[in-house]
């Protein structure tokens, strides 16, 4: 099983995760690089909490709150999410 | 002169909720009872710790020496660490009312003696290791103070951006940087610090680090000179600086990088606690203006007939019930609902603070010229007045405390609000023991909201039999409007309102919310009550009065309150002035 039955692929995620943050920036999408640490855009701890309520509604993962701490860039997190919803669907 | 006693009113219930003898309640009871004694009646003069003392203390911008070595005597240290460790915490509610016969007298030394350190001591107890929480208690009990330093005066609260390093050499770290203001700095036995200890942008680059004053080389610190404050000026207020100055890896608390979540949850506790101390400086402030109102007379009336001031009485009265309310609720899920402690802390500190800070404001305007007075019967009016503001500013700002329940409204909207369970009863109940704090369970952000939930709950369990009941419930069926319309606004909430720059508009949601959880823990309270031998808890009257001005609060149209609710306020104001007792939910006995 190496395809997670969201069909959701990590670079699919990476763009669901560029939009979402692009938002909470106030800034365009393009404007954020995927390999750089999201807090040198200015994205606060506050809303990083924020974000994982967001992946929690759209995904049904609950994740630890501090998950974007522990992956501080757009690529991290995506690869992460892919790896837990992967996770979640062997788990069914 | 107002002071017919009636029956055995402070006494625990002996229904539900009834302590075991010789357990926790028993403990607090005869601690509370040591410290009023032994700090004496504040109004005699004579006293070494009278207010007139302390005032002379706070001129000469000192700490008062005579009530610092009382607290020595007594080792209030021990009320700062836990049992298992040596010490006498069992119960955050329990130490929020030992602190109060020091806040009564004097909140610098309330902070300046004791505070500080336990918010230190709370990172340790929280991540520390078996050692290190052994080391810190022996210093405690042996009376060392520590000091606590989070913030640097650049940054704020924004304490994710903070420059002081701990840079990790040779197993160790070399601390590198200054910190400001910071209580007991020159003479605090141990410090804890947070640092930097990687320099990369985020929220995993910050570290606590537990530095004792005697290992450290004395040619790479320094302790700045002091700070003269406004208020608390008797606290020792300084700063630190260290250059290149190494301590082992055994200072270390918590994991590396992992400090930012330890200190959040860190203060799940601390602010839960600490404003629910100073209700004994607004108890003190309260307490001195009824002495004024019923001697004065204006108008060939006392001043207790004129009724906006008689009204201010009562209504702040009200304040410090609510306010226990909250602080009650919020310190016993501290025990019992610890992931949801992240909320109920947050709004506590953000309230209180504000409450109590509007009361004395309120209770100025009775006082009059003499509120302006620094020495004699009313000085410690002023002094109060001036130190109280502390609470807000130190530890997490107001608009800190916002920013902690924003992020949560939309998900408590979505899963929780209407649909999880009710708090546990024992949440609201003043007297009944409490299991260890269970310090690894306390989450950033948690999800559910038992408090609200007891809320809805409460609506359809209200009894409306008399004009006091049927008052309280119509204000308990607008306060549950409230939150739906608090849940509808949390669901529309735009991203960019979800961050530490959302709107005014944001901010004042996560207000109104703080308000309907005063709200709750005020039903809670009253409920559990009943059925008990406190005569006046158990009374709606105090019940629909607290919910009608929190009702207002959030600008519901209430029709008056029954006047049954006004008299009997104010007869409980007057009895309690008459006989030594505490304006809290405890109705405490007190030295002066």
């Amino acid at each position: 099983m190496s395809v997670p039955t969201t069909g959701r692929t990590t670079d699919e995620l990476a763009v669901w995760l560029s939009d979402r943050i692009a938002l909470y920036l106030r800034r365009r999408p393009e404007e954020i690089a995927p390999a750089v640490p999201l807090a040198e855009y200015g994205l606060d701890s506050v809303a990083a909490l924020s974000l994982c309520g967001d992946i929690e509604e759209d995904f049904g993962l609950i994740l630890e709150p501090t998950v974007a701490w522990d992956y501080p860039t757009i690529d991290a997190l995506a690869a992460h999410l892919a790896e837990s919803l992967a996770g979640e669907a062997a788990a069914r | 002169m107002g002071t017919a006693a009636t029956g055995p009113h402070g006494a625990p219930g002996a229904g539900r909720g009834a302590p075991s003898p010789g357990g926790q309640e028993d403990r607090a009871v005869a601690r509370i009872a040591e410290l009023e004694h032994r700090l004496g009646d504040p109004t005699d003069e004579r006293g070494e710790m009278s207010y007139a003392r302390l005032l002379d203390a706070d001129e000469r911008a000192e700490l008062s020496e005579a009530g610092e070595r009382a607290l020595d005597e007594v080792v209030l240290n021990a009320d700062f660490v836990p049992e298992r460790l040596g010490g006498r915490l069992e119960r955050i509610d329990t130490l929020v009312r030992v602190m109060r016969p020091v806040f009564r007298r004097d909140i610098a030394l309330g902070l300046g003696y004791g505070v500080t350190s336990f918010m230190a001591a709370v990172n340790v107890w929280t991540s520390g290791t078996a050692e290190q929480q052994r080391r810190l208690a022996g210093l405690l009990l042996d009376g060392r103070k520590v000091s606590v330093a989070y913030h640097e005066l650049a940054h704020g609260n924004d304490f994710v951006r903070n420059e002081f390093q701990a840079r990790p050499a040779d197993g160790g770290y070399l601390l590198d940087g200054a910190k400001q203001v910071i209580n007991n700095a020159d003479r605090a036995a141990a410090w804890v610090l947070f640092s930097r200890t990687s320099p990369a942008p985020g929220s995993r680059s910050h570290s606590v680090v537990l530095a004792e004053r005697d290992g450290l080389d004395p040619g790479r610190y320094r302790v700045l000179p002091r700070y003269d404050a406004v208020g608390v000026r008797g606290c020792h207020l300084s700063g630190l600086e260290f250059t290149d100055c190494p301590v082992p890896g055994s200072a270390l608390v918590g994991e590396e990088g992992k400090g930012v979540e330890l200190a959040l949850r860190a203060f799940q506790v601390t602010r839960s606690a600490i404003p629910g101390m100073a209700l004994g400086a607004a108890d003190t402030a309260l307490r001195t203006v009824v002495g004024f109102a019923r001697g004065r007379r204006l108008y060939r009336k006392s001043v207790m007939d004129i009724p906006h001031a008689r009204a201010t009485l009562s209504t702040t009265f009200l304040d410090l019930l609510i306010c226990d309310s909250l602080s009650l609720a919020a310190t016993r899920a501290v025990h019992l609902l610890p992931e949801e402690t992240s909320l109920y802390a947050a709004a506590v500190k953000y309230l209180v603070p504000k409450v109590l800070t509007d009361a004395m404001y309120d209770l100025s305007i009775v006082l009059g010229a003499r509120f302006y007075v620094r020495e004699g019967e009313f000085g410690i009016f002023q002094k109060h007045v001036r130190d109280l503001p502390v609470l807000s500013l130190g530890h997490a700002g107001s608009a800190a405390c916002q920013a902690t329940i924003i992020p949560q409204l939309s998900r408590l909207a979505k899963r929780s609000w209407f649909r999880d369970d009710p708090a546990p009863p024992s949440v609201f109940r003043l007297h009944e023991d409490l299991p260890e704090v269970a310090f690894d369970k306390l989450t950033l952000a948690g999800g559910r909201d038992g408090l609200s939930a007891a809320l809805v709950t409460a609506v359809d369990d209200l009894p409306s039999g008399s004009p006091e009941e049927r008052a309280a419930h119509g204000a308990a069926l607008r306060l549950m409007d409230e939150l739906r319309q608090i849940q509808e606004q949390s669901l529309e909430l735009a991203p960019q309102d979800r961050t530490a720059l959302a709107s005014p508009a944001t901010f004042a949601l996560a207000d109104r919310y703080a308000v309907l959880l005063a709200a709750a823990s005020v039903i809670g309270v009253w409920q559990q009550a009943r059925g008990t031998a406190d005569e006046f808890l158990a009374d709606p009257a105090w019940l629909a009065a607290a919910l009608h001005r929190l009702g207002r609060r959030l600008g519901h149209a209430l029709p008056d309150l029954p006047p049954g609710c006004e008299t009997r306020l104010h007869d409980e104001v007057l009895r309690r002035f008459g006989d030594r007792r505490s304006y809290d939910l405890y109705n405490a006995p007190l030295a002066g």
